[in-house]
C-alpha cells in the first residue's frame, strides 16, 4: 500500500473557482518537487451544480487521482454531503460552518468571511488554498507568494482572506500532513496541452475545430498560441466545415489537424472518407465522452473505438492510435502527424476526457517528436496519384506550373474522374498497398507498450485506462505484465503473438468490451475476463486494484 | 485558351449552359494573366453535380470535393496559403442546399475567394428534382404534385449575409459573363456570381433569352442593391454590389502566411521549451 500519496479534494458550485483551486494546489505540490495528478469532475453547466477537483501527489510518479482524499474541502453543504465518505483513513473533512454543523471535521465560516469582500464567492478557492497551506505546514509567506502568483485579481483582499482562513485552520490542524519534498519541479499540463504541443512540434500549420467537450481545450490552447507559433487556428461553423477546411489546407501542403468528440466526429466521417480517396494527410483528435448521442458531455468513456476504426464510408486506410499517458500524447501526436503525411491517409488520435482534461506533472523530452514530412515530387510530368511500389504518390503543392488535381470521385493517376473498371480496381490496389507499407514501417516502431511483470496473468488495456491500471497495480503491489497497444489500426498483431494463448485480462471503459473484442478478432487472443467501468468516471486505483486482484487469483 | 482544357471527355448534354461558363472561364484566365495574376496561383474547388464536371475539364490545379463542401475546401486553401487565388464552383443544390451553411459563412467571413454558382434551378445530375432555387410548381420525381416551397433569392441572400461582390450573369452572354468573372476574381473579399444556365433536358435557352435584362446601372448603396434584388425579376443581370470590408485571413493573422512563413522544427522546439520551462 502506497502511503506516500497525499490527496486533496475540493468541491463546490460551478463558478466558485473549484478547478482553479485544484490547479493552484497542484502547483504548490509540484513546486515542492513532487509529482501530481489532477482530475476535475464537473457538470455540463456554467453556474451552480456540483464540481470537484481531486489532486493526488507523491514524491514518485503518480498516474491517477485517488478518490479517497486526505484533505476534503467543501464550499457548500452539497459538496460535504457528496464527499462525506470520500475521506481516507486518517483524513479530515473541512466544511462550510455557515451552511451546516455537526459534521465530524473542521468547520470554517467560509461564507460569512467571504461576504466581507466584494468578490464574495470568488474568494472560496483562495480559502481552499489557505486550508491546504496550513494543513501541510506552509508558512504564511509561502502561501501568500502562491496566492499572489496564481490569483492576480484583487491580491490584497485575497491575502487578507487567506490569512483569516489560515489562522482558523491553524488552531487545530496546522502541519497535520507534512509532505516530503520530491526531486525537482516539473511542469503540469493537461492531455490536450500535450496533444497541442506535440502537434506543433510535429509541424502543425492549421487547426480547425468546433467547440465540443472534451476536445475544446485543444482549440482554446492553439488559438492562444497561434501567434506565437505562426499557426492559423479557426473555429468554423460546424464539424463538416472543420474537416473540409482542414482538407483544403492540406491540399496546399499545410500540416492540418482537427479535434472533436463523438457527435462532432460523426459529422466529420464524410470528410474522413474524402481524405481516404483524395489521399489527404489529415489528423483528427477524437476525445471520447460517454455516448450515445449527447451522452454525458463532461465525463469519460472508451466506447467510440469501433466507430473510430471504421470511420468513413468505403475501403481505405485509417491509422488509429491512442496515447496511454499525458506525456506519451505529446510524442504520439507528432508521430501520427508524420505518419499521415508519410502515407497520405487520415489518422485518428483516439483519447478520452480522462486524458484530455486531467493534468499531471510530466518528464517530457521535448526533442522526442517526429517532424511530418511527405514524399515529394522530384520532376517530370506530374501525376498526383502516380502508382508506386508502396502505393504512396509523390506530393506537389500549388503554386506550380504542373497541374495538381485531388479528386473525391474515383480517378486516374492524373486525378481526372473515371468510371473505367480497370482504373477503379487499379486505384483500389494502389491505395491498398499503403497498408503493407505502413505495417512494414510500424514493425520498426514502438507500437505496443509492454511492461513485463512476474505474474502469469497479463493485463491488456489502452488509452488513459493505462494510467489507471499503472496506479492500481502500484497501489495493490501487483505485478502482472501490462500490454498497452498504442496502435489500434492497424493493430500490431506481430507484437501480440506471444500472448495469444496466455491468461489475459482486459481493463477498459466500455460496456460491450469493444477493446476486448478487437483483441479477440484481430489478434486471436484468449481473454479470460474483462474489467469494465461505464459510469462516466475514470477508475479509482484502490477499487481497480481490488478487482484486478480478484481476477488474478 | 486551348491549354486550359484537359483531355477529359466532356459529358455535359449537348447545348448545356455549362459550356458557356466553361468558355467564359477560359476567356477570363488570360485576361487575369494580363492583369498580373499568375495562372499557377489559381486554384479551383468544386462540389458535386453537373456544375462540378468543370473541374475535370479545366486544366487548373484544385480539389474536387464533396457535395456542398467545396466552399469549405476553398476557405481552407485560402487560410493556409493566402497567396493563392481560389475559385469555387457550385451548383444551386450543392451550394444553397447541402452546402448552404458553408456558403453563408464564407460570405459572412468575407473570405477572399470567388464562388461561381451555376444556377440551372434543378438537380440535373440526379434526374430533375427541385432545388433551393426552383420556382414553385416544379413537377420533379421527388415532387410529383409540384413543389410548393418558395425558392431562395440567391442575390439578396448573399447580400444579406455579407458577400462583398455580388453579381448575376448568364451562360448565354459570354462576354458579360467573362467580364464579371474577371471583376469577381480580382475583387478582394468574398465574390459571388450567380450564373443562369439552362440544363437543356429541363429548360430551354429561349425561356431565359426572353426574360433576361441587363441592370441599367450598379446600385449605389447596399439598401438599393437589396431592394432591386428582392423586388425586380430574377433574370436581371449585372453587378448588384461591390464593396470593401476586411477579409477573413487578415483578421486571423494579419499579413502572416502560415505556409510560406512556417516556423522550422528547431524554432518550434525552442519555443515549446520556453513555454513549458520558462
Amino acid at each position: 500500500m502506497v502511503r506516500d500519496v497525499f490527496t486533496f479534494l475540493v468541491g463546490g458550485k460551478a463558478g466558485e473557482g473549484v478547478k482553479k483551486a485544484g490547479s493552484v494546489v497542484a502547483h504548490i505540490f509540484s513546486s515542492m518537487g513532487r509529482h501530481v495528478f489532477q482530475m476535475d469532475d464537473y457538470m455540463s453547466l456554467i453556474r451552480g451544480g456540483h464540481n470537484f477537483s481531486v489532486v493526488s501527489t507523491s514524491p514518485g510518479r503518480i498516474t491517477s487521482q485517488y478518490m479517497k482524499a486526505d484533505l476534503v474541502v467543501n464550499f457548500d453543504k452539497r459538496s460535504c454531503d457528496t464527499h462525506i465518505n470520500d475521506v481516507a483513513d486518517g483524513g479530515i473533512i473541512i466544511f462550510n460552518s455557515d451552511e451546516q454543523e455537526n459534521v465530524d471535521g473542521i468547520g470554517v465560516p467560509l461564507s460569512s468571511e467571504a461576504e466581507k469582500y466584494p468578490m464574495k464567492k470568488l474568494m472560496y478557492g483562495v480559502g481552499a488554498v489557505a486550508i491546504l497551506s496550513s494543513s501541510i505546514g506552509l508558512s504564511k509567506d509561502q502561501m501568500n507568494l502562491n496566492i499572489k502568483n496564481q490569483y492576480p485579481r484583487g491580491i490584497e483582499d485575497n491575502i487578507k482572506f487567506a490569512d483569516t482562513i489560515y489562522d482558523i485552520v491553524k488552531v487545530s490542524h496546522h502541519n497535520k500532513y507534512p509532505l516530503e519534498r520530491g526531486d525537482k519541479e516539473r511542469p503540469i499540463i493537461t492531455g490536450n496541452d500535450a496533444i497541442s504541443l506535440g502537434a506543433i512540434a510535429g509541424g502543425l500549420d492549421t487547426y480547425y475545430g468546433y467547440p465540443m467537450t472534451p476536445a475544446s481545450s485543444i482549440l482554446h490552447f492553439l488559438a492562444r498560441q497561434a501567434k506565437n507559433f505562426g499557426l492559423a487556428v479557426v473555429h468554423a461553423e460546424s464539424e463538416l466545415a472543420v474537416i473540409n477546411m482542414a482538407i483544403g489546407s492540406a491540399f496546399t501542403g499545410a500540416r492540418s489537424m482537427v479535434g472533436t468528440s463523438g457527435g462532432g466526429f460523426a459529422l466529420m466521417t464524410e470528410g474522413i472518407s474524402l481524405a481516404g480517396i483524395t489521399e489527404t494527410p489529415i489528423l483528427c483528435v477524437l476525445s471520447m465522452r460517454p455516448g450515445p448521442a449527447t451522452g454525458v458531455p463532461t465525463y469519460t468513456e472508451q466506447a467510440d473505438l469501433n466507430f473510430a476504426l471504421s470511420a468513413g464510408h468505403g475501403d481505405f486506410l485509417r491509422i488509429v492510435a491512442s496515447p496511454g499517458t499525458v506525456q506519451a500524447a505529446y510524442s504520439l501526436t507528432a508521430e501520427l502527424l508524420d505518419l499521415v503525411w508519410k502515407f497520405q491517409t487520415p489518422g485518428i488520435l483516439l483519447t478520452e476526457k480522462h486524458l484530455s482534461e486531467s493534468s499531471m506533472t510530466i518528464d517530457l523530452n521535448i526533442d522526442d517528436a517526429k517532424w511530418a514530412e511527405p514524399k515529394l515530387y522530384t520532376g517530370g510530368d506530374y501525376k498526383r496519384y502516380l502508382d508506386t511500389n508502396d502505393g504512396v504518390s509523390p506530393m506537389l503543392f500549388p503554386p506550380s506550373k504542373e497541374i495538381i488535381k485531388w479528386n473525391s470521385y474515383e480517378h486516374d493517376e492524373k486525378g481526372i474522374t473515371t468510371e473505367s473498371a480497370d482504373i477503379i480496381a487499379k486505384m483500389h490496389d494502389k491505395r491498398n498497398k499503403k497498408l503493407n507499407a505502413l505495417i512494414g514501417h510500424l514493425k520498426t516502431q514502438n507500437t505496443v507498450n509492454i511492461v513485463r511483470g512476474e505474474h502469469t496473468a497479463n493485463l491488456f488495456t489502452y488509452g488513459s485506462t493505462y494510467m489507471s491500471v499503472l496506479e492500481a497495480l502500484k497501489y495493490g503491489g501487483l505485478n502482472p505484465t501490462i500490454v498497452q497497444p498504442i496502435y489500434l489500426s492497424p493493430l500490431p498483431v506481430w507484437e501480440l503473438e506471444e500472448f495469444k494463448n496466455q491468461d489475459n485480462i482486459v481493463v477498459e471503459q466500455s460496456i460491450t468490451g469493444q477493446f476486448a473484442s478487437l483483441l479477440k478478432e484481430k489478434a486471436g487472443l484468449n481473454i479470460r475476463s474483462v474489467i469494465k467501468r461505464y459510469d462516466g468516471r475514470p477508475f479509482d486505483p484502490i477499487e481497480l486494484s481490488t478487482k484486478i486482484k480478484e481476477e488474478m487469483e | 485558351m486551348e491549354n486550359l482544357k484537359t483531355s477529359a471527355e466532356v459529358t455535359w448534354c449537348s447545348g448545356c449552359g455549362n459550356f458557356g461558363i466553361f468558355t467564359a472561364v477560359r476567356n477570363a484566365i488570360p485576361k487575369l494573366e494580363a492583369k498580373g495574376i499568375q495562372r499557377k496561383d489559381i486554384v479551383i474547388t468544386a462540389g458535386i453535380g453537373c456544375h462540378a464536371k468543370i473541374f475535370d475539364y479545366l486544366n487548373l490545379s484544385g480539389l474536387y470535393g464533396l457535395h456542398g463542401r467545396n466552399s469549405s475546401n476553398a476557405e481552407g486553401i485560402k487560410i493556409a496559403n493566402p497567396n493563392l487565388k481560389v475559385i469555387t464552383f457550385s451548383g444551386d443544390g450543392n451550394g444553397l442546399g447541402e452546402g448552404l451553411a458553408h456558403t453563408i459563412f464564407a460570405a459572412k467571413r468575407n473570405q477572399d475567394i470567388t464562388m461561381i454558382l451555376h444556377n440551372n434551378s434543378v438537380y440535373a445530375l440526379t434526374t430533375g428534382q427541385y432545388s433551393p432555387l426552383t420556382e414553385k410548381g416544379w413537377k420533379g420525381p421527388s415532387t410529383p404534385a409540384g413543389s410548393f416551397e418558395t425558392p431562395f433569392n440567391a442575390i439578396s441572400l448573399m447580400l444579406e449575409v455579407g458577400a462583398t461582390f455580388v453579381a448575376r450573369t448568364f451562360a448565354g452572354e459570354i462576354s458579360h459573363l467573362t467580364e464579371i468573372l474577371v471583376q469577381a476574381i480580382e475583387h478582394k473579399g468574398f465574390s459571388f456570381i450567380e450564373v443562369l444556365q439552362p440544363a437543356v433536358p429541363y429548360h430551354s435557352w429561349s425561356e431565359y433569352r426572353e426574360k433576361i435584362e441587363i441592370l441599367e446601372k450598379e446600385p449605389e448603396t447596399f439598401e438599393e442593391a437589396v431592394k432591386i434584388a428582392k423586388n425586380r425579376h430574377k433574370y436581371l443581370l449585372g453587378v448588384f454590389y461591390n464593396t470593401k470590408r476586411p477579409v477573413y485571413h487578415e483578421g486571423l493573422y494579419g499579413d502572416h502566411n502560415p505556409l510560406t512563413n512556417r516556423l522550422s522544427r528547431n524554432e518550434r522546439i525552442k519555443k515549446i521549451k520556453s513555454f513549458l520551462f520558462g
